[in-house]
């Protein structure tokens, strides 16, 4: 059997509101398999984004384990997650959030070098991660002289530059229009069957559904599974 | 990962040049006043400043003040001892002869050829009533012309002029020990102001002490700040000195604190992709550091070259170590206003970078 990148297992999370006590999330578990692009949905306020948080270790949950490639990273200190974030994760945001001073070509080499995974190679990594999310003719471009798909393709090529096991999309597709939402979701989608990897996107957008293969939905802390395309 | 701070630099130019410029502004002024308090001290009390005394033995109720203290002084039993010189300091006025006009000075005497002496051998080898005088005047008398104490009316010959000598902004007129018993006259002979040694000496300062029984020792940087105006002088431009560093630490840490919280959300990604607290941390320190450098060593060469079209009527002394002294305060000054922003770094959350959070 394939391993399982990340497994979420009754993990609890909640927040203090004044002397109430909020759960976001409760006994929420949660497997993600290899090769696979789930999506989840749900209103806003349900926990996805707390849900995503701890998925992505940039928060540690209260209760329960985060389990990513067989390692439980639930209380670990904030320079061992950011390792984590580093090494075996991807980010994609709901705008495309590129560091502004740094060109196309460099918002790729920065992840590498702060991994410390620079070497000769790494150039010609850059430019077929580049040419993979069609965006190589750009590479000397600043983000400000991008469109706004263009600026996802490139932040699409940074989650997945330093070849992290699962990519973690948060609303990826909301500031695009129709078209360009769905060249999105399938570049996603594409580059994660080819390099075997495995991809969690929290959506509004209600088009990109059909070309994920399985999809939760998020209600009152706990993840329902909606539907399979297998 | 040190490209990083720089090629953020390069893409914000006019942020960071303005930064750079208040730095640049502050760094100036602090030095131009540093170097007026300088050249005033030096204006006022070259004199004192430059002689080659450790202390001075000073009448009791003249309350550190030279020109007050009055000792009489057997100078039979002093001058067997060269370790103590006697110095003498009278304000007054010399006129060039046949002129109405005075010109305003203070009188010094000392034993010719002692380690008192700034012209060396010049007074021992003099002719009659000899005098040197400070190089400000060197304008209005001749060498070799004879000046009229106002006075006492005594003649005295300018057998030179010597640099820095002043005391209370006048210009000094060095005269031999006898010179000065004529000009003081029967009653004031053997009256002096006080009694100098070169270097701490613990037995000729007791020995002094049991001759004269109303006086006390005191250091010469108190003697020094004695001196009328030099204290006042002194105090009001370092007043202004240490207000603005004091503001400086504000500005600046409000510059750097508004810098970083404009850069909260781009903390937040790069921490989210990786970047741990202590390399964002690191990377602001440098750009503080390469800031405060070029920024501190622009306003030294400036300051270099206002000294130069400076008229020479205005007293200012580029004094290097003093200057570097205040450059190493500035550069604390603005590290210390960036320690409020590595709060905030190490506060920003990647949470944040996901574009909301619940």
């Amino acid at each position: 059997m394939m391993m399982e990148p990340l497994i979420l297992e009754d993990v609890e999370k909640s927040f203090k509101d004044g002397d109430k006590v909020n759960h976001i999330v409760k006994n929420l578990s949660f497997r993600l398999k290899m090769c696979e692009v789930v999506a989840i949905v749900g209103p806003s306020g349900s926990g996805k984004s707390t849900f995503l948080s701890i998925a992505g270790a940039l928060q540690s949950p209260d209760r329960g384990k985060v389990i990513i490639n067989g390692t439980d990273i639930a209380s670990f200190s904030d320079v061992e997650k950011a390792n984590i974030r580093l090494n075996h994760l991807g980010y994609i945001f709901q705008t495309s959030n590129l560091v502004p001073y740094l060109k196309v070509e460099e918002q790729l080499s920065l992840v590498l070098k702060m991994a410390n995974q620079w070497s000769k190679d790494s150039k010609r990594k850059v430019k077929a991660m580049l040419i993979a999310v069609e965006m190589e003719h750009r590479s000397k471009f600043y983000p400000h002289q991008l469109s706004g798909g263009e600026r996802q393709r490139v932040a699409i090529a940074r989650a997945f530059i330093n070849a992290p096991e699962i990519i973690l999309a948060d609303e990826p597709t909301a500031s695009l229009d129709s078209n360009r939402s769905i060249a999105i979701i399938e570049l996603i989608s594409n580059i994660v069957k080819e390099q075997n990897k495995s991809a969690i996107i929290v959506t509004h957008d209600e088009q990109i559904l059909p070309l994920c293969d399985r999809i939760y939905v998020m209600r009152d802390g706990q993840l329902i599974e909606q539907g399979n395309r297998k | 990962m040190y490209s990083l701070p720089f090629k953020e630099m390069t893409f914000f130019k006019v942020r960071y040049l303005l930064i750079s410029f208040i730095l640049f502004f502050v760094a100036i002024l602090v030095f131009v006043i540093s170097g007026l308090a300088n050249g005033l001290s030096m204006n006022n009390a070259s004199s004192i400043i430059n002689m080659p005394a450790q202390s001075f033995y000073l009448q009791k109720s003249a309350e550190d003040r030279i020109d007050r203290s009055h000792l009489r002084v057997d100078l039979e039993k002093l001058t067997a001892k060269s370790e103590a010189q006697p110095i003498g300091i009278q304000m007054g006025a010399i006129s060039k002869v046949n002129s109405e006009d005075k010109l305003d000075i203070t009188f010094m005497a000392v034993q010719p050829g002692s380690f008192l002496d700034p012209a060396g051998q010049g007074l021992e080898t003099r002719e009659e009533n000899a005098v040197f005088l400070d190089r400000s005047l060197s304008g209005t008398v001749k060498k070799g012309m004879i000046v009229e104490d106002a006075r006492s009316g005594v003649s005295l010959k300018v057998a030179g002029f010597l640099d820095d000598q002043t005391f209370s902004h006048t210009p000094v007129a060095l005269i031999s020990l006898g010179t000065w018993g004529e000009i003081a006259g029967r009653s004031g002979k053997s009256e002096f102001n006080g009694i100098a040694i070169s270097k701490e000496n613990v037995r000729v300062k007791k020995e002094i002490a049991s001759l004269m029984k109303n006086g006390e020792w005191v250091e010469k940087d108190q003697v020094v700040k004695g001196i009328p105006g030099y204290t006042a002088e002194q105090n009001s431009l370092y007043m202004m000195l240490s207000f603005l560093i004091v503001i400086a630490v504000f500005v600046l840490a409000a510059f750097f604190y508004i810098m970083t919280i404009q850069k909260t959300v781009q903390f937040g990604i790069l921490k989210a992709i990786g970047a741990k607290s202590s390399q964002l941390v690191k990377s602001t320190i440098f750009q503080v550091i390469m800031l405060t450098i070029v920024s501190i060593a622009a306003a030294v060469a400036f300051t270099k070259g206002f000294m130069e079209i400076l008229p020479d009527d205005i007293p200012f002394i580029f004094d290097f170590v003093q200057i570097a002294k205040f450059s190493g305060i500035l550069f604390l000054v603005s590290i210390f206003g960036s320690l409020l922003s590595v709060l905030n770094i190490v506060k920003a959350d990647p949470i944040q970078a996901m574009g909301r959070v619940e």
